[in-house]
């Protein structure tokens, strides 16, 4: 079917374009004006902004430890609405089906599950099969794990530590790698209490340090399109920006992707020993072109934080509003889930709030900044739309600062940024960076050959408004929100990378579950046919 | 209501007791569910496809979904809603636990593989050699000498309660009054680098787990020590898991109202059917030797094994015996998938009931 846009604001900054103008979609796909100018449907988009779908590269919305969360705080996500005919159990509370209808009407249609272990991969893509509309990928975790830290202290070359990565990504369909907390997390189980970059891991003789830069360059020559993605040491302690840019300087010219920046943020200056960092950081990745970041904004509210950072969610467990937390000390990682509150009236968390924004007004490339909450580690995911709007107005940031506790301008630089972020700002953000630093070629732009993933706009006075629902959005050519409501499901599919281990490698960790856990290592794959057909999607590795 | 047990070894399918074929037993079965006031899902032996299935009809008809084990599920879920937990796996169990506490005396045949698993599995922990202690408490005073195990006996009940709390004062050092055996346990818990402690919740109430729990938190402010609730029969993490993705909630979940709503002792499936608040029971028992209903039931799925009696009986295929399916395995912790020995041509749960809801409406998922 031959759609036609038309007469709004095209905005697709990878393609430097910014004007009024049609777009059609063929199919699943954007196409080239037809010469005869016909169109089976035509939606008149006059005084509308259109952009790619949304791609949100962090966001914690699948999973075991995900699931945990649901289980430890249903008195937080109650059913809201009575039973919708036609898309049922997108009323229910935190299920995978609202997830899925939530970012849809948004207008973000691919979205990245960070943090899965492997041995729950099968998990989060069954979780992932249930959330309706958006595309979505896992990223596979490493480096707190017994096989790789003992290939590490066993001085295995580069090609082993290559093929386990790649073991991992292709077992798990995986879109990329992240590491958390490297090697403070396999510590936190011999009783470690911190743990920092150049700390070693005991028993197994190598540093955080050492396993980062490992595991970025074997991600990097793998050709794996999205690089290392890091969540560092020392996340949530004042004075922990020491750590962030000892991080970025150990990536030396590799690509490496930070995420979260805005817990890393922190500096120990001021009355309360807690102050902004911000402007260190930003003055950092605005030089190291090899970095990107993502910003892990915080926002006032009830939340729920969900990390494998179990040595952190460890460390935290006295804060946990209400007071109740599960610490899981799992194969590799495990997990850490902890209730939280964001108040207004907090001194820390309003610093936090004004951290996060500060990097997103202070880092100058906009291709290097990636727009994330940490879902819902910073805010949940429905904050966005606020947030947007606190990036475009200066105006709405200084009502919200009026509310905050007044130390805070003593601590950050927040109240003297001008900035405000403009639609092409927002499109990049959100948008084209990500798609491209994910190696997803047809997304995040609207240049013919593109996946037909459109969100469109109705700009208004409240901006928040304007994204909470788009006026359409159309899923691979398929229009299914409409008036910011979403009309019916569709489902997407899984994104991976497929790099090829070697057999020998295949051959070694077969021998390791079998000989360490009494297990054939097949059970830890992630087989197709227990997903819906055609489910995974491969994206091409560079090499 | 009526209702006959099948009585043909050869039929698969049966309406009122007459073999019948699979797409009436499906229109019939779609009448007794899709007219009903309240459908309760009850037993929920299955796969995760097949309680994907169950979960979206019963959002189709506004009925009910519990499991066998929701009992024992709930108790480790209050404590967990009420404080928390600290959990870790069977894997990590295995190759660190330098100590392992179990609690109770039912945790062998709640997990056979336990005893192979983890207790007397040698450790592999990166500081390999030491010697894995096991301590044991227990009602009795146990037959444990194979393990090897330390043992003192607590009570049951109330004064479990009890003495769970003055081993947990003891292990804090607190000068009360314990049984015989507590102290030497509690110094062993005390000194453990990674103790694991394992019990089986359906055997204990959720006061005792939370006492277990406060241990742990408090040997955690030094050292480490973590927990292993063994997980139910029947698939109950499974079908936890899944039942949580899809509605936010565990199991006793119902959609009578609409929108689904979770409270343990309203959507009991026992108490349901015998406070004759439901009028259609729909009985999923795909395991071998799972259990069957108690009275005749409106539908029942289960595997050929399962003596149910039921207006209208299918009997289903196993999962990961007779078909692939994805199942929680309990010697890993998380789902798996489970291949079959060999493929035969009974239906599955989810198929069933998939065809049950195409045929009561549209089919939206």
């Amino acid at each position: 079917m031959l759609t036609r846009i038309v007469g709004g604001r095209v905005l697709d900054p990878a393609n430097r374009r910014d004007a009024i103008g049609d777009l059609w979609l063929d199919g699943d796909h954007i196409v080239v004006a037809p010469p005869d100018g016909r169109a089976d449907e035509t939606y008149d988009a006059s005084g509308c902004i259109i952009m790619a779908g949304g791609v949100d590269i962090h966001s914690h919305i699948a999973g075991a430890n995900v699931n945990t969360a649901r289980l430890l705080l249903p008195e937080q996500h109650r059913a809201h609405a009575t039973r919708p005919a036609a898309t049922p159990l997108s009323n229910a509370g935190w299920s995978t089906f609202e997830t899925g209808k939530l970012y849809a009407q948004m207008g973000f249609t691919t979205v990245v599950e960070p943090a899965i272990s492997p041995h729950h991969a099968l998990h989060a893509h069954l979780e992932l099969a249930d959330t309706p509309v958006i595309d979505k990928a896992i990223l596979a975790i490493l480096g707190n794990d017994d096989f790789g830290l003992s290939l590490m202290r066993d001085g295995a070359g580069p090609n082993a530590i290559r093929d386990h990565v790649a073991w991992t990504l292709q077992s798990s369909k995986a879109l990329g790698l992240k590491v958390i907390n490297a090697g403070g997390v396999a510590a936190f189980k011999d009783n470690v209490r911190s743990f920092s970059f150049d700390d070693v891991v005991p028993h197994y003789g190598v540093s955080s340090r050492q396993i980062v830069k490992t595991l970025q360059r074997a991600v990097h020559e793998l050709g794996v399109p999205h690089p290392l993605h890091v969540h560092c040491n020392n996340l949530g302690l004042p004075g922990n920006y020491q750590t962030a840019l000892d991080t970025i300087a150990a990536a030396e010219d590799l690509p490496l992707h930070l995420a979260h920046l805005q817990f890393y943020g922190y500096g120990a200056e001021g009355k309360q020993g807690f102050s902004s960092a911000a402007p260190k950081l930003a003055e950092a990745v605005n030089a190291a072109k090899n970095v990107t970041i993502d910003v892990g904004q915080a926002m006032f509210g009830q939340t729920v934080t969900i990390s494998s950072d179990v040595l952190r969610q460890f460390s935290a467990r006295g804060q946990a509003r209400p007071n109740k937390y599960v610490i899981i000390d799992g194969d590799a990682n495990g997990g850490g889930v902890m209730p939280y509150n964001y108040r207004v009236g907090s001194f820390a968390n309003a610093v936090q709030f004004a951290i996060g924004l500060e990097l997103f007004l202070l880092i100058e490339d906009p291709w290097r900044v990636f727009f994330t909450t940490d879902h819902p580690n910073g805010a949940p995911f429905t904050a966005y739309p606020d947030l947007f709007a606190l990036l475009m107005s200066r105006d709405v940031r200084a009502a919200w600062l009026a509310k905050l506790p007044a130390e805070v301008e003593s601590v950050t630089t927040l109240a003297s940024l001008t900035r405000e972020y403009q639609w092409e700002e927002i499109a990049i953000v959100t948008r084209a960076a990500p798609a491209r630093l994910l190696g997803l070629k047809d997304r995040g732009h609207l240049a013919p050959g593109a996946r037909a993933d459109v969100a469109i706009y109705r700009p208004g006075v409240d901006l928040a408004a304007t994204f909470r629902g788009a006026t359409r959005v159309y899923k691979d050519g398929e229009c299914v929100v409409t008036d910011g409501a979403l009309t019916h499901y569709r489902f997407g599919r899984a994104l991976t990378v497929a790099p090829a281990p070697d057999r020998t490698m295949i051959k070694r960790i077969g021998d390791y579950y079998d000989e360490r856990y009494g297990l054939d290592a097949d059970l830890l794959r992630v087989p197709e046919a227990a997903l819906p057909e055609r489910f995974f999607e491969t994206v091409a590795c560079l090499n | 209501m009526t209702a006959t047990a099948p009585d043909s070894a050869e039929a698969a399918v049966w309406i009122d007791g007459e073999p019948a074929s699979f797409d009436l037993a499906v229109s019939q079965a779609a009448r007794l569910i899709g007219d009903s006031a309240m459908a309760v899902f009850a037993h929920l032996g299955t796969d995760t496809a097949g309680v994907r299935e169950a979960v979206l009809l019963a959002e189709q008809v506004g009925g009910v979904l519990d499991h066998a084990s929701s009992a024992a599920m709930l108790a480790n879920l209050d404590v967990m809603r009420e404080t928390g937990l600290m959990l870790t796996t069977p894997l990590e169990a295995a190759v660190r636990a330098d100590v392992v506490w179990l609690i109770g005396d039912s945790v062998f045949e709640a997990w056979p593989e336990l005893e192979s698993r983890i207790v007397a599995r040698s450790r592999r922990s990166p500081a390999e050699n030491a010697a894995r202690r096991v301590v044991w408490t227990r009602t009795t005073s146990p037959a444990a000498s194979q393990l090897g195990a330390t043992t003192c006996t607590i009570g049951e009940g109330a004064e479990r309660l009890v003495h769970l709390a003055s081993l947990r004062a003891r292990s804090n050092g607190r000068p009360v009054c314990a049984g015989d055996g507590f102290d030497a346990v509690a110094a062993i818990l005390r000194d453990a680098k990674f103790g694991v402690a394992i019990w089986s919740a359906a055997e204990l109430e959720p006061l005792a787990i939370e006492a277990i729990n406060g241990l742990v938190r408090d040997l955690n402010q030094t050292s480490r020590f973590s927990t292993l609730p063994l997980v139910s029969a029947d698939n109950g993490a499974g079908v936890e898991a899944a039942c949580a993705w899809m509605t936010g909630f565990p199991p006793r979940t119902g959609f009578s109202r609409g929108a689904p709503h979770h409270d343990p002792w309203r959507y009991d499936s026992r108490r349901l059917i015998s406070a004759g608040e439901t009028d259609c029971v729909v009985w999923i028992s795909s395991f071998e030797r799972g259990a069957a209903p108690r009275a005749p039931v409106h539908v029942a799925l289960c595997e050929p094994g399962v003596a149910a009696a039921a207006r209208v009986r299918i009997d289903v295929a196993r999962p990961g015996v007779d078909h692939d399916a994805v199942l929680y395995d309990p010697r890993i912790g998380a789902l798996v998938v489970q291949t079959a020995a060999r493929s035969q041509d009974k239906p599955t749960v989810a198929a069933t009931l998939a065809a049950i809801r195409a045929e009561i409406g549209s089919a939206p998922c």
